[in-house]
């Protein structure tokens, strides 16, 4: 734990709260900046899981090709695939990465939320302990916790109608990044646990939005947007967002 | 192919809900009321939210209160003694008075909802109980009913210290590094205020018309009253190695003052230079204690240390005595008449003998029993 907070959480700790002085007290616009700095520190990797994803739309002709060869030999279609795969240098897991990668800046974002607001006169005294000497880090304590009616150090749940439209947000935003890159589908049962998937993590990140303090909902909504915007101008457009609809058959299998 | 992309999925999904109850575990919230002593028992809020009252001798629980459950709130107030009263504030926003002989609720302030989170220990002067909440405002209730005889207006977001009374004139300090004077009478702004450049948790002391007060910007300020700058800030150079906490004492011309960053400064009051430092072992988050001219420290670590304040230290003081409870301590300590009296943070009354050196033979005495 020592490791951790010196490595990761004080950094992100005390840069949270730097931000937050800098930018008048506003802790929400320190949360907003942080994920873009976040996000432009995870680009390269993000770059490659967006290429890695135009590639693969690019490969969808080939891949009905394989289907309907091969469709009644799932073996060898999956051993084509791969095959496939691998000329063209993609790797079809490739779009988790970023995402594990950024597990512990997650989690490091969630103590410091929670530390940083400090709600209890525990926290504060443990946050003391935290601190780097910096002066405006120092002078921001307290922070305030309120941004655009949200009060970030509570949970979703707690900030009513507001937090239930933030977990929505997030499950949507969500929803429409991994519609714009999961590739389709090459068999029905794959169909199934591929459309079971896209659903289940918006949902899931929904879910922890509205039990967690709205302000990791705000990191995840904002890191959502930067990345649909990302993956839209570096893939050329909505991806496989426009060529199906969210609970209809997928166009691909040509039934 | 398709099983690690699942795992990938589940994997990501449940991380966030191993992060978050390995952080819950690490903060648990239990409050940190000190005890009180008076008449031969002992008067301590505890980790579970009640007020217990303990014969310091036979350390016999004499009650407890609340009995339900339900009605328990942290508390890190000191529990006041005030003629058949015992007055405690809690964290769930609240005044209790409670009877000193049988604990039984003799009123509550507010009687139903909440004013806001009380962390520093109310005041009780002339028959009335002055508490600070963490709704920003200060309240005066009479001590007999529990009637609301005023309150401040709103002057912070929260206020997370004791009151402060010299003659007809509170001070407060806010969370978010004001001091502000009110009518001891009306509750009303006299119009003075200090703003310094970081919150306070550290209550004002004021000793021959000065404030001295400690700030999370790492700085004791001396302030003179009426004066929106200070007189001076310790260090002189350069800032402390973290927040001063705790409130100083002032005694003699002497300002003595624990910092989190583990060292007891003693500061000249008049020109803020530094007469002697001591460096314990951890942070000092309780207030310093004077008996006679003893004065007592606590780290967080439970160590107390004892020194001879009528020695003439170097830069460094030597303690006396350091004698180790062997547990953290946060709260306020109580000491009377050679006795030491701290709450640890395992639920547990330790009384330490400053003569002996030693932890009392047969404390401590463990809060967490039920009735």
């Amino acid at each position: 734990m020592e490791v951790w907070n010196l490595l990761v959480g004080n950094p992100v700790l005390n840069v949270l709260i730097a931000l937050s002085h800098i930018l008048g007290g506003s802790f929400g616009l320190a949360i907003i900046t942080l994920t873009i700095i976040v996000r432009l520190i995870t680009w390269p990797l993000t770059k490659r899981q967006l290429n890695s994803t135009k590639a693969m739309q690019e490969m969808q002709p080939k891949i009905q090709e394989l289907q309907k060869k091969y469709g009644k030999n799932q073996q060898k279609l999956q051993q084509e695939m791969m095959k496939l795969y691998k000329e063209a240098g993609v790797n079809p897991l490739g779009c988790l990465w970023p995402m594990l990668v950024q597990f512990p800046i997650w989690i490091a974002l969630y103590q410091a939320i929670m530390n940083a607001l400090a709600t209890t006169p525990e926290n504060l005294l443990n946050l003391a302990q935290r601190l780097y000497s910096w002066g405006i880090v120092n002078q921001a304590i307290p922070l305030s916790s309120q941004f655009l009616g949200l009060d970030l150090g509570q949970t979703a749940s707690a900030n009513g109608s507001l937090g239930l439209l933030l977990a929505i947000i997030v499950g949507g935003t969500m929803w429409i990044q991994q519609k714009m890159s999961q590739a389709p589908a090459v068999d029905p049962r794959q169909e199934s646990t591929s459309r079971m998937m896209t659903l289940m993590m918006p949902i899931m990140f929904g879910f922890l939005t509205f039990t967690f303090a709205a302000g990791l909902g705000l990191y995840w909504a904002v890191s959502n947007i930067i990345g649909i915007i990302a993956q839209y101008f570096i893939t050329g457009g909505w991806g496989y967002l426009k060529l199906r609809s969210p609970f209809g058959p997928t166009p691909v299998k040509g039934k | 192919m398709k099983q690690l992309k699942v795992f990938f999925v589940i994997v990501i999904a449940l991380l966030p809900l191993v992060l978050v109850s390995c952080i819950g575990a690490s903060q648990s919230a239990g409050g940190w009321s000190g005890p009180t002593v008076e008449d031969g028992i002992i008067y301590a809020g505890t980790r579970d939210g009640r007020v217990v009252a303990i014969n310091v001798s036979t350390r016999e629980l004499r009650w407890d209160w609340p009995d339900t459950a339900g009605l328990r709130s942290l508390i890190y107030t000191t529990p006041i003694v005030h003629g058949d009263l015992v007055y405690v504030g809690t964290y769930g926003g609240q005044v209790h008075a409670v009877t000193l002989d049988r604990g039984t609720e003799r009123w509550v302030y507010p009687r139903t909802g909440s004013i806001g989170a009380i962390v520093g220990r109310p005041v009780v002067v002339n028959e009335t109980i002055y508490v600070a909440s963490s709704d920003g405002r200060v309240y005066a209730l009479d001590t007999t009913y529990g009637d609301l005889k005023w309150k401040s207006e709103p002057l912070a977001d929260k206020l997370w210290t004791s009151p402060t009374i010299v003659d007809d004139t509170l001070f407060v300090s806010t969370l978010d590094g004001h001091i502000y004077d009110l009518s001891l009478e009306t509750g009303q702004l006299l119009g003075w205020s200090f703003e310094a450049e970081a919150g306070f948790t550290s209550s004002p002391v004021v000793y021959e018309d000065r404030i001295y007060v400690g700030s999370f910007d790492r700085y004791l300020y001396a302030i003179e009253m009426g004066s929106n700058a200070s007189i001076w800030k310790f260090p002189q150079e350069e800032p402390a190695g973290n927040w001063f906490w705790a409130s100083p004492i002032v005694r003699e011309g002497i300002v003595y003052a624990g910092c989190l960053d583990g060292k007891l400064y003693a500061i000249g009051a008049e020109t803020g230079e530094r007469i002697w430092e001591f460096d314990a072992e951890d942070s000092i988050v309780s207030s310093p204690v004077l008996m006679d001219n003893l004065l007592v420290i606590t780290d967080e670590s439970g160590t107390v240390y004892v020194f001879d304040v009528s020695t003439e230290f170097g830069d460094e003081a030597v303690a006396l005595k350091a004698i180790s409870i062997g547990t953290s301590v946060r709260s306020p300590f109580s000491a009377r008449d050679g006795l030491v009296y701290i709450r640890g943070e395992d639920n547990s009354i330790y009384v330490v003998d400053i003569g002996k050196g030693e932890v009392v033979d047969g404390w401590p005495v463990s809060l967490a029993t039920e009735k």
